[in-house]
């Protein structure tokens, strides 16, 4: 009895005191604001620490692979664009700009010819005096070496085929049947020429993009040219030899990337010596310690910062981007073969509300795939409005009469949760609202959830699409024409086909426009996708950080920066 | 010694069929598993004949028993783990795992040493204090922290120390730097990067420990031999030090055994919370990303780990415990 009673006196003691240190805690730090550990400066350490002059430091993702031509995630992407450089690049307009090549070629000054059996010969001029990071020259020779090295089936690409795959015989090199790619052909050793099987006015860009970049042969191996470099350097993507802008430096796994200005780069030299990029933990906790000096903001944390009374809302950078989140549909497959039902359900969803209630305004409502900012952007297209009533009669008037005559239907996103994210739930909600239609969500791993998809395997799914290049074939061509590989919903108008083939091939760019306009209305008035947000980026940067930007894709943009000594 | 030897080899034989057996399970889950490393690559952007090529040629077509065995004997025979496909693509395994291992071990050995040290001073106390309110109190108090999750402790130990307080680092990890072969790790131990992780692992563990000494050392105190030094005259000190405590810490061993081989597996909400670059943190991404190898690497690795802390464990046992040996030479 006497223990019993001892026994309960003590915890309850425990439990008091524990209480009460949280609440000692709580009141100590709730009385200081936030910005009390804003301007101390924590000791310096390894990673993170106080300000370096010159010394740019940020978080960053993990890239996958540092090798250009197998590279096809945005992380990795992010530093390679830094770090190599193809014969064109793009600025952080998302203009056209010659890197390697001295000039971009066109029919003007004579590096584009439209041969007589439909194909287009470029010419480039490899610009005076560009060198790798070890002050090697790069020759025609070694662009015509690395772009063979992407089309080499031992080299694993697995996006080859999508970024190179106009140039002539790069099909071949990639099935086995050539050792080399017919169409890129070393003139002398500055001049190199590209034949591509059509008039692709997109190709041009998608040079821009890593699989065309130039590696170093005696890093890769190989043969090049009269060279043969045998097996190369197995580990060389940790100390990569390019002619980008940086230089990398270091990159620990799990840790830390740390790039060195290139200080004879050909488009100028760039102005901040050294960006240390986390790759874990920088997060808002550590930007308020100081300890980098650009940050993401998540949703959860954006209201805060948007309220112009709280202090880092000088600091607070919003920039769009060319992605698209959308909810695709299998138009072979019941119940959405029938154009009224994707209609219908499209019809119900008040993109609006998503938009303020779970998204708190951070992403822009989408009404069209093309985003603002591509060439063929327009406020006038327009994908199916919010109309709950409309929508429900269109339902009934469709070839299953109604909701009833629905069969089961579930919605495939990506995560490994248990529970949808609030958008897919508040979607989910509005059918059942505005339809009478109960939708089940089925979540699948990444790796299940794209298998899954390109085997046609779900009824519908949501998704995402990130631009590569800021052209309308980048989207509309791939996903919509009929025979594209990358047209996961089955989606088939010959229409529509017709236009996207002519926009492709069409030199005109008034003309290709307006043709790419007409493909995109007649794609949005039929459905296979209903587009939701584009995307919006939000970041925090510290005000001795000049001229950052928040590029709508990713380009090289580390050298624009500039900043204020400490 | 005779009898300990042999059963230390008959032990030691077993290894090579448990771990067999374990990289032939492992190996088969993730074979038979939905998706592969291609599909979680491919992206949009792949053709399907790119993906099927890039299946035939990294041998993904053959049958699972061909590619089991592949793995197995460049394992054996070039002690090859094989090279990462999603996180970082062609990169050897082992270049990967090992300098994650030596980052785990760290908060991992500094928190063992704490909870351990922590919990046999709280459990002596609460048994030497039993029957007044200091010792429901005691034990009471770290029953606390064993029941908040490191989910809930650790983001509440960060805005205390790091953004209110501002003692302590934000960025996850750092220290003095030391090359281990494939590249540098930081040792986290020698700096303040160190106390968050290790508070974090070691108040739930503080717990478990004081109350199995607790218990113990009462029926330690209850011995003979106990009452026999108290009345010879043996000062308090001495006699809780020498008589008491190295009786009642032996089953401790066991527990301690069990806890070393955890110290590989990292945590994966500790070093996900604070960004440390350690072993947890990367089994989940292999195994989200059907990184094969990588996964396969780890589970051997672990259960290698297991197996043998499990002898070890069982040996000191016997060496440590008088009457085991006595009860040896007898027989």
């Amino acid at each position: 009895m006497n223990r019993a009673i001892l026994a309960i006196v003590g915890a309850m003691a425990a439990l008091v005191v524990a209480i009460g240190v949280i609440i000692v805690v709580l009141v100590a730090s709730g009385g200081g604001s936030n910005e009390s550990t804003a301007n101390k400066t924590p000791a310096p350490t390894d990673s993170g620490g106080g300000r370096t002059e010159g010394e740019l430091r940020m978080a960053g993702p993990e890239p996958i692979t540092l090798d250009p031509a197998i590279a096809q995630d945005e992380g990795s992407a992010r530093y390679i664009v830094e770090i190599f450089g193809g014969l064109l690049t793009l600025d952080q307009q998302l203009q056209l700009q010659p890197d390697i090549a001295g000039a971009i070629p066109s029919v003007e000054n004579g590096g584009k010819v439209v041969n007589a059996d439909g194909t287009v010969t470029y010419t480039f001029h490899i610009r005076d005096g560009v060198l790798f990071h070890d002050r090697k020259p790069v020759t025609a020779e070694t662009v015509k070496c690395s772009l063979e090295r992407a089309a080499d089936p031992a080299t694993q690409s697995l996006v080859s085929e999508f970024f190179l795959g106009d140039i002539v015989g790069v099909k071949d090199k990639l099935d086995g049947r050539a050792d080399e790619v017919s169409g890129i052909q070393v003139i002398d050793p500055a001049t190199l020429s590209i034949t591509i099987t059509g008039d692709i006015s997109s190709f041009l860009y998608k040079l821009t993009y890593p699989t065309g970049f130039v590696v170093d042969p005696s890093q890769t191996g190989g043969t090049c040219g009269t060279e043969d470099f045998g097996d190369g350097d197995s580990n060389w993507t940790r100390h990569p030899n390019g002619t980008g802008p940086y230089e990398l430096k270091e990159w620990t796994f799990g840790e830390r990337i740390v790039l060195q200005a290139n200080d004879h780069y050909q488009l100028g030299v760039p102005k901040t010596k050294t960006v240390r990029f986390l790759l874990a933990g920088g997060g808002l906790t550590a930007y308020q310690a100081g300890d980098v000096d650009v940050t993401f903001v998540g949703i959860d944390d954006l209201e805060r910062i948007q309220d112009p009374a709280d202090p880092l809302n000088a600091d607070y950078l919003t920039g769009d981007r060319l992605a698209l989140d959308y909810i695709g549909f299998d138009t072979t497959r019941e119940p959405f073969n029938d154009p009224d039902v994707r209609l219908a359900f499209a019809m119900a969803i008040d993109k609006e509300q998503i938009g303020s209630a779970v998204f708190k305004d951070a992403l822009p409502v989408a009404n069209s795939y093309d985003m603002p900012g591509m060439p063929a952007y327009t406020a006038s297209a327009s994908a199916p409005a919010f109309d709950p009533d409309g929508a429900r009669a269109l339902l009934e008037q469709s070839s299953y009469g109604g909701a009833d005559g629905l069969p089961a239907i579930s919605m495939a996103e990506s995560g490994a949760g248990a529970t949808a994210s609030e958008a897919t739930s508040a979607i989910i909600e509005m059918w059942r609202d505005n339809l009478g239609v109960e939708v089940e969500i089925q979540q699948a791993e990444a790796a299940t959830f794209f298998q899954d998809i390109s085997d046609g395997k779900y009824q519908m799914f949501h998704l995402g699409w990130i631009m590569d290049y800021p052209d309308e074939d980048d989207i509309l061509n791939i996903h919509f024409d009929s025979e594209s590989p990358n047209n996961d919903t089955g989606y088939n108008n010959p229409q529509v086909d017709d236009l996207l083939r002519r926009a492709l091939v069409e030199p005109d760019p008034q003309q290709r426009t307006q043709l790419y306009q007409q493909a995109e209305q007649l794609v949005l008035d039929d459905v296979p996708w209903i587009p939701l947000f584009f995307d919006r980026e939000h970041m925090l940067v510290k005000p001795y950080v000049k001229d950052f930007g928040i590029s709508p894709i990713v380009v090289p943009q580390l050298r624009y920066v500039s900043l204020e000594t400490p | 010694m005779q009898g300990l030897f042999g059963y230390a080899v008959r032990r030691l034989l077993w290894v090579p069929v448990i771990l067999f057996a374990v990289s032939f399970i492992a190996f088969t889950i993730t074979r038979f598993g939905p998706g592969d490393y291609v599909d979680v690559l491919a992206g949009p952007r792949a053709t399907p004949e790119a993906e099927a090529r890039l299946r035939e040629q990294t041998g993904l077509n053959d049958p699972f028993y061909e590619q089991y065995g592949r793995y197995m004997k460049r394992l054996l025979t070039e002690g090859d783990f094989g090279e990462s496909f999603t996180k970082y693509r062609g990169t050897p395994v082992w270049d990967i795992i090992w300098p994650r291992i030596l980052v785990s071990i760290q908060p991992g050995i500094v928190a063992l040493v704490i909870g351990f040290s922590v919990g046999i001073a709280v459990g002596i106390f609460a048994a030497l204090k039993q029957g007044t309110w200091l010792d429901p109190f005691a034990i009471g108090s770290f029953l606390f922290f064993q029941s908040i999750p490191v989910l809930v402790s650790l983001p509440f130990l960060v805005l205390l120390f790091v953004v209110k307080l501002g003692w302590l680092p934000a960025i996850g990890w750092g220290g003095p730097r030391v090359d281990v072969g494939p590249q540098d790790i930081e040792l986290g131990i020698l700096s303040t990067h160190i106390i968050l992780p290790a508070l974090a692992l070691s108040l739930p563990s503080v717990a478990g420990v004081a109350r199995l000494v607790r218990a113990t050392t009462l029926s330690v105190l209850g011995e003979d031999y106990v009452r026999t030094a108290r009345a010879k005259g043996l000062p308090e000190f001495q006699v809780i030090t020498r008589h008491v405590a190295r009786n009642a810490l032996l089953p401790l061993v066991t527990v301690l055994g069990l806890s070393l081989s955890t110290l590989l597996e990292g945590s994966f909400f500790v070093e996900t919370i604070l960004g440390i670059p350690g072993i947890g943190q990367l089994g989940f991404q292999a195994a989200t990303s059907r990184d094969y190898d990588v996964i396969l690497a780890l589970v051997l690795i672990l259960a290698t780990a297991f197996v043998i802390a499990n002898i070890i464990t069982d040996l000191a046992y016997t060496l440590i415990d008088p009457r085991v040996r006595f009860e040896e030479r007898r027989s």
